[in-house]
């Protein structure tokens, strides 16, 4: 029986290779949608006893300074944390010399972000430095930035240009993608902007992830009454939030993805249904032979399911190689987080594959069965 | 001679099942195709709805979008004194001050957005001749009261007309729906600049300045005149540059995942049709061996099976630009990662879209159909009519 499938899908090598083709070129492009779509999602390396306060009106308000003290007395909070968006442009205005710049505070940046890893001394160079910044090592290579190296970056949020010596780089290995940004102090900030004293956002390290819901609500009750009242919520919640700014945009592209799926399955159910009636009067012969029914319905079967899922093995493996060529690249066009194909999105196409192979071979392989013998053995071609 | 065409429609029609199953697999590229790029031609409407031409935008200079910059509103009156300003009915400047401050509020399945909320004078409206109240009523300054687009209002259940929201720190009754041509604008909430900006405790300046100018040809002379006045550091562009900078970066997006997408599937509808072609070349054996025994040319069957697979792609192409047709007008709504706020549109497939669709599909189907062409004009007549 095993041979049998073999031999009938070697037996018509350039069908067989345009279908396992096609199967394998449309799980690659569903492959690289959905990791385009998880790293939309942006919530790798978010921690889940990590929290953000942030002002309740919008991310373009600011908070008084006067918050962190405040937040870092709470119960269950460790340490407290500033950002602040600083945006600005370095060399020019083109996406692939866009990356986060953030001011914040060297005193407890790597205490709260403690996957971030710095060596002691470079910490204590960004410490003393007042104009000093630290950059992630993927972006360090990217720019060939040395320690002692100055850089300029032009404001636009903040009407003032900023002047910052490289004294430190980090790394993440668990998430490369956060290794593409720049921290600098908030002081140098502050001071360009005349002691504004504002805050982009607090990060907060809670002691475990159940006691953030606790401290959302004693953050958001103390001010919630003031001139700046915060919203308060964990890390994956603030990553999501700028996802589901992308809004119903993220669900169409989602049928693009179903589209493409439905195509296949024309494509697959076609080139069966051709091998299938190609065969009518073998079928009849096999039949003759004593082979029965349900026999010849998993040969015909087989053969579908074991050429989508060829097509899905190929397609699966090249969208992982070209992930894995091609992230730092798409990188640089505005395609953050980290793109991978993982091993469960590997195991989903693989599925989706044997689906296909199923669903198009099975109304061929019941009519192969079904058809009169006496009729298949009269058949010409 | 040339084999009519009726003999490709034919054989087309003979095999009815593969047929529709190669049009289709074929058009759902073509589907797809102008799917994607619906997204960014519904955005690049809205965005080109959104200038006027005969307007300048007057930025901090610096800035690059309305949400980044101020203008002190001692730079403002300055703006709105200049000679080029073009004047109103009652000899007013037309140069409209507008405060943008970003809240977030809910949409109508529960996701988050930043909206723009602005707060203009009555110039605002002069400004944009495309401006006007759909429902209820205008604003009316010091009563609390705002107005919202239209686009906004079905979207966003706590600004629906009658609603009363807290934006800022003070509640306010939407009292108007309004429309401003498919711009913009029809994604934001408008109240009066000094009731937003106590609101928002933003008082005393103005994001940025929109200065209405005589003619078209004028823009360039008020451009010239505001970079002339280094003390106010103010950069002028004209409207429709600044919307179309807009444009290019949040379509462009969409229009590479259409293009990169269109091309992979089409290498898979090219499969389909060289599976399909190939099958109908091994099945027409004997006919293709008939048609050279009556004295057909080699050059005429490979012309007459390209044929076929081209039609089989323009079917597949007219299908899937049919199909495509329910998706205008879809409403959709997302973020300008520029300014950091909503704008919502309509999926819109433009003929140009639509027509480069079909050509891709004519070329999927000549591509696909090429190598078993030749694979029957290359047949000897002898074994072709020998064949079962």
């Amino acid at each position: 029986m095993k041979k049998l499938v073999w031999r009938n899908l070697i037996r018509n090598p350039m069908r067989t290779f345009l279908t396992i083709a096609s199967v394998g070129l449309a799980l690659f492009i569903l492959c690289l949608l959905a990791a385009l779509l998880k790293a939309m999602e942006g919530t790798e390396g978010t921690a889940a006893n990590r929290m953000v306060v942030r002002h309740a009106v919008s991310l373009t308000f600011t908070l008084p300074e006067s918050y962190g003290e405040k937040l870092r007395r709470l119960d269950h909070v460790l340490e407290v944390t500033t950002l602040n968006w600083y945006q600005g442009q370095y060399i020019d205005d083109k996406p692939e010399n866009f990356f986060p710049r953030f001011s914040s505070e060297p005193d407890t940046l790597f205490e709260v972000f403690d996957d971030n890893l710095i060596p002691p001394d470079q910490l204590q160079a960004f410490k003393d430095d007042r104009a000093g910044f630290v950059a992630g090592k993927t972006l360090a290579d990217k720019y060939g930035w040395k320690l002692g190296d100055q850089i300029t970056i032009k404001g636009d949020i903040y009407p003032v240009d900023v002047q910052l010596n490289m004294v430190g780089i980090f790394e993440n290995p668990k998430v490369r993608s956060s290794e593409r940004q720049i921290f600098f102090q908030r002081r140098y900030l502050e001071e360009a902007m005349n002691n504004p004293g504002a805050v982009g956002t607090y990060w907060l390290k809670v002691d475990s992830p159940a006691s953030v819901p606790a401290v959302v609500r004693a953050a958001e009750a103390m001010f919630a009454n003031s001139d700046a009242p915060v919203r308060a919520e964990t890390e994956e919640a603030f990553a999501l939030s700028f996802l589901e700014m992308l809004g119903n945009v993220r669900l169409l592209l989602g049928s693009i993805g179903l589209a493409i799926v439905v195509s296949i399955l024309f494509i697959t159910a076609n080139t069966m249904a051709m091998a299938a009636r190609d065969r009518t009067r073998e079928v009849a012969v096999l039949r003759t032979l004593g082979f029965r029914t349900g026999q010849v319905t998993g040969l015909v079967l087989g053969e579908s399911v074991l050429v989508a899922v060829l097509g899905a093995l190929f397609g699966t493996t090249l969208a992982w190689l070209v992930v894995k060529i091609a992230a730092g690249a798409l990188a640089d066009f505005g395609v953050y987080g980290n793109l991978a194909v993982g091993p469960g999105l590997f195991g989903v196409a693989l599925a989706a594959g044997g689906l296909i192979g199923f669903l198009s071979g099975l109304l061929p392989a019941v009519g192969a069965a079904r058809t009169d013998i006496v009729d298949g053995l009269r058949k010409v071609a | 001679m040339k084999i009519p065409l009726k003999y490709n429609w034919r054989s087309l029609l003979e095999r009815k099942s593969t047929t529709v199953l190669t049009v289709l697999s074929i058009a759902f590229v073509v589907l797809v195709f102008i799917g994607v790029l619906s997204l960014a031609t519904g955005l690049e409407k809205a965005f080109s709805a959104s200038g006027d031409p005969r307007n300048v935008l007057v930025l901090r200079d610096g800035a690059r979008t309305e949400t980044e910059s101020s203008i002190s509103m001692e730079n403002f009156r300055t703006l709105a004194a200049m000679p080029q300003v073009e004047r109103g009915p009652a000899g007013e400047p037309l140069a409209s001050g507008e405060l943008i401050i970003l809240q977030i509020f809910p949409r109508k399945d529960g996701s988050e957005s930043n909206v723009v909320v602005r707060g203009v004078q009555p110039a605002a409206k002069l400004v944009r001749p495309t401006f006007k109240i759909k429902e209820g009523r205008d604003f009316e300054p010091g009563k609390g009261e705002v107005i919202v687009g239209s686009n906004i209002a079905s979207r966003f259940p706590s600004l629906a007309l009658g609603q009363e929201r807290s934006i800022g720190q003070v509640k306010f009754r939407v009292v108007g729906i309004f429309e401003a041509g498919g711009g913009g604008s029809e994604s934001e909430v408008w109240g009066a600049l000094e009731d937003i900006g106590d609101s928002f405790k933003r008082t005393g300046f103005v994001s940025s300045a929109r200065v209405r100018t005589s003619s078209s040809q004028s823009v360039q002379a008020v451009m010239e005149a505001v970079k002339g006045d280094q003390r106010m550091r103010v950069a002028a562009k004209p409207e429709t540059l600044y919307y179309e900078e807009q444009t290019d970066q949040n379509t462009a997006l969409f229009k590479n995942l259409g293009v990169a997408l269109a091309v992979l599937m089409g290498f898979g509808a090219c499969f389909a049709a060289a599976n399909t072609m190939y099958a109908q070349v091994a099945r027409r054996g004997r006919e293709i061996g008939t048609l050279r025994a009556l004295g057909f040319r080699r050059r005429t069957i490979l012309l007459a099976f390209m044929i076929e697979a081209a039609v089989l792609g323009l079917l597949g192409g007219i299908v899937g630009a049919l199909l495509s047709l329910p998706l205008n007008g879809i409403n959709a709504g997302t973020t300008n990662f520029l300014t950091f706020s909503e704008i919502a549109f309509q999926l819109s497939t433009s003929p140009g879209v639509m027509l480069a669709g079909i050509l891709i599909a004519v070329a999927t189907g000549v591509v696909g159909g090429f190598p078993p062409a030749v694979a029957a004009a290359r047949q000897p007549i002898s074994s072709a009519l020998r064949e079962a």
